[in-house]
């Protein structure tokens, strides 16, 4: 299988090298050199085989327990569980190249297929991605091969790291390098459009559901990062600005810029340079993101992987900003009308300067992210010693901007494109307005009592932290999200009520299925201001340890748990000690809880796994801490709001999926009509070759 | 009107100033913030209450003496030593001396002074120019003046009413 697995990345990458050579003849020759390019793109629809080949060989190493291949030594044994051996290929480093590598194949492969959408651009974007792919399979063929031979052949396996023997463990990083991957199409087709000055902004309409569907892949993957983290760390958060965790944030935000800023530049013809670079950057940070969680530059509980890959994607990051420069300024300079914007502002209260501050406030947050995440890095080099930052600075640089973003999702859809006269302004807020400062004043009414503990209020004010009044600030800003988006829906609804004589409920699901796209991101936005309000209970968190023997009670907020013993269980993989405790809510027995600890025999590595007992308004969540078998130790937290967080983004999952459904309706325009635009399609408003 | 106005800007400002003021325990609890426990654990001082931590209940006492306030575990690491510690006035300089006694990464946030004042100054630094550009721009896109739009086809507009109609619900 080794043999077999280094001789299909050989030919991939021969394949790959073959594809971007071909593709770039294809592309400088004077002639059209239809054949050439044809030969590429097969080549490149090859180069998917052998690299699913290599995939196969590895697969099929971990599940026939083959530790003569050295990286199914080190990350597998005979008593994992199938689905574990199958996520041993993306656990270590080398695995994990190689399965950046095949996505990226498989990418490239549905692009490749779909060449008929335009072939000349699909040609050079192709290129590009070949390109990319030849860098990854030169890592996994000469620096990180993951078919090294083993000597001699031990009987056993080392077995999986123990943190990683978690059922979501075997997605969330698929999902995750699903997002980082799938942005270099996009990145691809913005470079290629700027290489080949193609006119118009066909490239963004093609490009548009590739980005959506990455950017829903990079959210799946965050999140389901978050919650194990929540479930498995056994640190009682799901979020801890750790370098790993940052770094797949970096391409989030400004992915989010990017799909908010190219409805500018489809509606309007505006920010065409800005999104190109938008576009260039999220890659770049793609590619820094798979560097900081492989090369381990920087120390974080999640990076699993030590090496020295770091100078080899350092390379690959200049070399990829030099060649996006160099493409920028030539095209400045020879053709500056081909990224010149076509509209003006005309009026800083509008749709167009929403968008414009959106971004701002995503591009400074990836900016203070990414000065926090690689400060370690940059002190050494500057000062000599390592200081890395933690919780309370991310959150210092963070939170204040993030509040404007809330607040600009809520203004940034009732703004009209072009100007908003002061009437609108005034007919579409006083409603939203007035409704969230009735919950801000019914929650300092309250003292937000509800997770604080009225002995720790005498006067709101006077206990007033600065953490807690962000967290008043984003339930305001989030009902005004809420309340907006909800007004658009009825505002819509009602016209649409009268106009097909339905009730309100019908309207508004007419309304949505005849512009998914908009009503779908609505919905996202929804899911963003439910997330919030998740991240709102963080202030309040509280928690207590405590030693317990049987019959003992452990004290927090409303619950008592009554400790009824321990247990132990040895089992093949692993053995374990755990406790039972049963849970009261004000007296009432609630349900029976058992935080346990686990040894993997492989590893001889301990693992907490957590008992959490979710609600609406607050978990509770118990760890086993260690400590005598007799008397363990219980750490118990109660963590307000969290079940908001998952909700909220299963709210946004819905709601960006939503958008890329076709719409239902579609526009009735006379063919007489269709002339405004040159190339236009018969029957469409839209450019040539853009599917509505 | 104005004066109502100015009324209720006061009124903030002296919301936003009471914010800033502490007490010995509310300091103690803001720097403890501050620092991270030395053990290894990842997590922040007054955060790391695992059993057996070699230094959280040390480091604890000396918080506790340096801020002034009163707590932590008795006898917890060389109590002569900690006696003899003088409040410090200053958060900063008590976050020095944790630098110095524990080591550069016993602080979880930048100083403000030297290099590490830098990581304060890049995001907003960032926020800034970023704002700066934005508002160039817009002031760009409002001076730079476009040639006069041709007077609207009245049947284009009809048609476009019709398309905007048709297509926004």
């Amino acid at each position: 299988m080794a043999f077999l697995g280094s001789f299909c990345l050989l030919f991939a990458l021969a394949l790959a090298a073959f594809c971007l050579l071909a593709g770039i003849a294809a592309a400088l020759s004077k002639n059209d050199q239809l054949r050439l390019a044809e030969c590429a793109r097969r080549a490149g629809i090859a180069t998917f085989v052998a690299v699913s080949g290599a995939g196969f060989a590895l697969m099929w190493a971990a599940l026939s327990n083959d530790f003569s291949v050295a990286y199914i030594l080190h990350h597998s044994n005979r008593e994992l569980p199938t689905p574990y051996k199958l996520a041993a290929l993306w656990s270590g480093q080398e695995g994990s190249l190689l399965f950046w590598s095949w996505l990226l194949s498989c990418y490239g492969f549905v692009l490749r297929l779909r060449h008929r959408v335009d072939r000349r651009l699909v040609a050079n974007t192709s290129t590009i991605l070949a390109a990319i792919q030849v860098f990854f399979l030169i890592l996994v063929s000469f620096v990180a091969n993951p078919f090294g031979i083993a000597s001699p052949v031990p009987a056993d396996g080392n077995g999986l790291n123990p943190l990683l023997q978690y059922p979501e463990m075997v997605i969330h990083p698929p999902m995750l390098y699903l997002g980082y991957v799938g942005f270099s199409v996009p990145f691809a087709f913005a470079l290629a459009a700027l290489m080949m000055r193609y006119p118009g902004e066909k490239w963004i309409h093609i490009t548009r559901r590739w980005t959506m569907v990455t950017w829903l892949f990079l959210t799946c993957g965050i999140t389901l990062g978050a919650h194990w983290a929540y479930a498995v760390l056994g640190w009682g958060g799901y979020w801890g600005w750790d370098p790993v965790e940052n770094a797949s944030f970096f391409p989030w935000l400004t992915g989010t810029a990017f799909l908010h800023s190219v409805m500018m530049q489809e509606k309007r013809g505006m920010m065409k340079m800005w999104n190109l670079w938008l576009i260039f950057i999220t890659f770049m940070l793609c590619i820094l993101g798979t560097m900081l969680t492989r090369a381990g530059l920087v120390s974080s509980v999640h990076a699993f992987a030590q090496s020295s890959i770091g100078p080899w994607f350092v390379t690959f990051l200049v070399i990829v900003f030099l060649v996006c420069l160099t493409a920028f300024a030539v095209v400045l300079v020879r053709n500056p009308d081909f990224l010149a914007s076509e509209n003006q502002l005309q009026s800083v209260v509008s749709r167009e300067s929403s968008f414009l501050f959106n971004n701002l406030m995503l591009l400074a947050l990836t900016v203070a992210i990414v000065c926090g995440t690689l400060w370690p890095l940059l002190s050494e080099a500057v000062v000599h010693y390592k200081v890395a930052f933690r919780v309370p600075y991310f959150n210092k640089v963070t939170i204040p901007t993030g509040l404007f973003l809330i607040f600009l999702t809520a203004v940034g859809p009732l703004l009209a494109w072009g100007s908003t006269s002061l009437a609108s302004i005034k007919r579409n807020f006083v409603v939203p307005t007035a409704l969230s400062g009735l919950v801000g004043g019914a929650l300092l009414a309250n003292s937000m009592r509800p997770w604080m503990g009225a002995a720790h209020v005498r006067s709101w004010f006077a206990s007033l932290q600065l953490s807690q009044f962000y967290s008043w600030m984003a339930l305001i800003l989030s009902t005004l999200v809420l309340a907006t988006v909800a007004s658009e829906f009825l505002r819509g609804g009602r016209v649409l009520r009268e106009k097909l004589n339905t009730n309100l409920v019908s309207a508004m699901y007419h309304l949505s299925r005849r512009n998914m796209r908009r009503y779908g991101g609505y919905i996202a936005h929804i899911g963003f201001a439910v997330v919030v309000i998740g991240l709102a209970g963080l202030p309040f968190n509280r928690e207590q340890e405590q030693e317990m023997a049987m019959g003992e009670t452990l004290k927090i907020g409303h619950y008592s748990l009554v400790s009824q013993g321990s247990t132990q269980d040895d089992l093949p993989n692993y053995r374990s000690q755990a406790t039972m405790l049963d849970v009261y809510k004000d007296g009432s027995f609630l349900t029976r809880l058992n935080p346990a600890v686990f040894v993997y025999k492989a590893s001889e590595q301990p693992d907490h796994k957590v008992a959490i007992h979710h609600g609406l308004l607050e978990d509770l969540y118990v760890i086993y801490a260690g400590g005598n078998p007799e008397r363990p130790t219980i750490k118990a937290f109660v963590n307000p709001l969290v079940s908001f967080v998952w909700l909220g983004v299963f709210i946004l999952v819905f709601g960006t999926s939503l958008a890329l459904v076709p719409n239902a309706v579609k526009a009735t325009v006379p063919t007489t009509a269709v002339t405004v635009a040159a190339g236009g399609e018969r029957g469409s408003w839209q450019p040539a070759g853009v599917r509505k | 009107m104005k004066r109502r106005v100015a009324e209720v800007f006061l009124l903030c400002c002296a919301v936003v100033l009471l914010m800033g003021a502490d007490t010995k325990e509310a300091r103690f609890q803001r720097l403890g913030g501050k620092i991270m426990c030395s053990c290894g654990c990842a997590e922040m001082l007054l955060q790391c209450n695992h059993v057996g931590c070699p230094n959280s209940d040390r480091m604890i006492r000396e918080l506790h003496a340096l801020t002034g306030t009163t707590g932590g575990v008795p006898g917890a690491g060389d109590s002569s030593k900690i006696a003899s510690l003088k409040p410090i006035d200053d958060d900063e300089k008590v976050l020095q001396w944790f630098r110095e006694t524990w080591g550069v990464s016993a602080v979880v946030e930048p100083a403000t002074h030297g290099f590490e004042l830098l990581a304060w100054i890049i995001p907003y630094a960032a926020l800034a120019i970023g704002l700066l550009i934005v508002f160039g721009i817009i002031l760009f896109w409002h001076l730079r003046r476009l040639p006069a739009p041709p007077p609207p086809d009245p049947h284009t507009a009809s048609l476009r009413s019709r398309v905007r109609q048709e297509t926004e619900l």
